[in-house]
């Protein structure tokens, strides 16, 4: 029989530390879409997408009510769109006609975000390829809905820097096309290493080819309750920390294990995998940096942080695994700026600078995320950045991406507002040092020693 | 047997129990345990009840609850067992 105790902590973990199940995203696989009419292709993608996923967000809604546990976003992630469109799309401007379509099909399901406005593109770019990393400037200022993500680098091939090169340019014309609103189009954008195919989280988001027709990936959140058990344990030694650690990311992720489990059998799609993420947002309490500096860190940035987010990372990890029988996605620890209140006053305050957060990403979740840098940085110097990070992927076999923003008209100093769960951040300087001598070289850096494992 | 977890808190005073009983004995839900404890002003509550000879929806569930809620001035939620066995049982 439940226990009073139980349903108390339960109730406080969502109404006063904000335990939420972050997302239930819909994998959807749009191969059979393939048309060589673009006009046919974008209706079979609008037609199939409102079938799918017609009853996400009445379902998802129905079980949060049950459970009494907030379902903060319902979602959809389809195929990279670059294989999709191939037969079709001659121009980049035709990618961007299947970019209103796939809009307009979130829009009518309900949905604010759709990821799979993709490539990957790790070891090389086919013409379609091309064509499409080449619409994303346009694609992301003309749609509201629309994630794009593009693949530049793995373990297994090495880092494609001419991807890498073109994706500095990109980055900046998008950020060019949605300056009136601090270049929010940057913030669809993510450029990966070694990402997974099964990710429920936006922007990144994408159903890789490898999965089945549909699936329910559902992502997990709940920093506010591990700063909470955290707060608890004050000065013990590492050992009670991380066990602490460990038996609250259980519980968390067994919310999320019933909401999936559950959502699949409503909607008659397949439970592909638990997302065992710590997930923050602008929201007070719901905070990574929060957790670390709880842990005894008198700033995010200072000293000691890298060590403080590994072990949350690892911790997250440890605990949920147990609680779900499929985890997969990117599991583990995210450190955007711009989402994390606590990260916003620690990057004022200059406890946390871009070179800090180069090296917490090493051992977080993904990477360099919702990071404002000044408008006038050039294409160079952020696909120097991006480089680094992908580099740090490759080496470490881990996912690492970047999601940068380089603020039109704004410098250090100054505020970048995107609104909603995206936050606000202040503008980071980057180096004033130039990278364009490296990143201008062209073609591939080969795959890593340790890849080779037949 | 579909259990739900009813949860109550607000300012005690007399007929909450009464009130929230009686809407249960309306519509066919049978509770099976019930706890409750005061502290100062305050009254917190759980019953567990038995849900299968309910006839209406889930959201009906809530809503009916929400009005008596209303009407005794306490807040009430109902959430089905599973989320509670779940986070706290292995």
């Amino acid at each position: 029989m439940v226990d009073f105790e139980e349903v108390f902590e339960t109730n406080s973990m969502i109404k006063d530390e904000s335990l939420d199940v972050r997302t239930i995203t819909m994998g959807i696989s749009l191969m059979d879409c393939c048309d060589p009419d673009l006009d046919r292709l974008c209706e079979k993608i609008y037609r199939k997408i409102t079938e799918k996923a017609k009853n996400l967000v009445s379902v998802g809604d129905e079980i949060g009510l049950e459970y009494g546990i907030p379902i903060t976003n319902k979602r959809v992630s389809v195929t990279p769109i670059s294989v999709v469109g191939a037969c079709a799309c001659r121009t980049p401007e035709d990618f961007v006609r299947i970019a209103k379509a796939l809009d307009k099909a979130a829009e009518h399901v309900g949905i604010n975000f759709i990821g799979g406005y993709s490539a990957l593109v790790q070891k090389g770019m086919t013409d379609a390829d091309r064509l499409l990393i080449r619409s994303i400037p346009e694609a992301l200022s003309s749609t509201g809905r629309v994630c794009g993500s593009v693949s530049v680098g793995s373990t297994r091939t090495g880092i494609n820097m001419d991807a890498v090169r073109i994706m500095g340019d990109i980055i900046r014309e998008t950020a060019e096309l949605t300056k009136d609103e601090d270049s929010i189009g940057c913030a669809k954008l993510v450029v990966f290493c070694n990402p997974p195919d099964d990710n429920p989280f936006m922007a990144g988001a994408f159903h890789g080819v490898t999965e089945p027709e549909t699936v329910i990936n559902v992502g997990v959140s709940g920093p506010g309750v591990v700063k909470t058990s955290v707060s608890k344990v004050k000065g013990e030694s590492f050992e009670v920390l991380c066990e602490t650690i460990k038996k609250t990311a259980f519980k968390v992720t067994r919310a999320g294990q019933l909401v999936a489990k559950e959502a699949s059998a409503r909607l008659g799609v397949p439970f592909g995998i638990v997302d065992l993420s710590l997930a923050p947002t602008p929201e007070i309490g719901d905070s990574i940096a929060d957790i670390i500096e709880e842990m005894g860190i008198e700033r995010t940035g200072a000293p000691g942080t890298t060590a403080a987010l590994a072990i949350l990372n690892d911790q997250v990890k440890k605990g949920g695994v147990m609680a779900s029988s499929y985890v997969g996605g990117l599991s583990g620890a995210f450190i955007p700026v711009s989402e994390d209140s606590s990260m916003v006053r620690a990057a004022e305050c200059g406890a946390l600078c871009i070179e800090k957060l180069e090296a917490m990403t090493c051992v977080c979740s993904v990477g360099l995320d919702m990071v404002a840098i000044p408008g006038d940085t050039s294409a160079e110097t952020i696909a120097g950045i991006i480089a680094d990070e992908m580099a740090i992927g490759m080496v470490n076999q881990k996912t690492t991406a970047c999601r940068l923003i380089p603020v039109i008209g704004k410098r250090p100093g100054d505020h970048a507002e995107f609104g909603g769960l995206l936050g606000s951040a202040p503008i980071m300087p980057v180096s004033r040092f130039g990278c364009g001598g490296f990143v201008n070289r062209g073609g591939r850096i080969p795959a890593p020693i340790h890849s080779f494992k037949n | 047997m579909s259990k739900t977890i009813v949860t109550l808190v607000g300012k005690d005073h007399v007929g909450i129990i009464a009130a929230v009983c009686n809407f249960f004995a309306d519509n066919n839900i049978n509770i099976l345990d019930i706890k409750q404890t005061t502290v100062g002003d305050y009254i917190n509550m759980m019953m567990i009840v038995d849900t299968d000879k309910y006839e209406k929806t889930f959201a009906e569930l809530t809503e009916g609850l929400r009005t008596v809620g209303e009407k005794v001035g306490c807040l009430i939620q109902a959430q089905h067992e599973d989320i509670f066995n779940m986070m706290h049982r292995i």
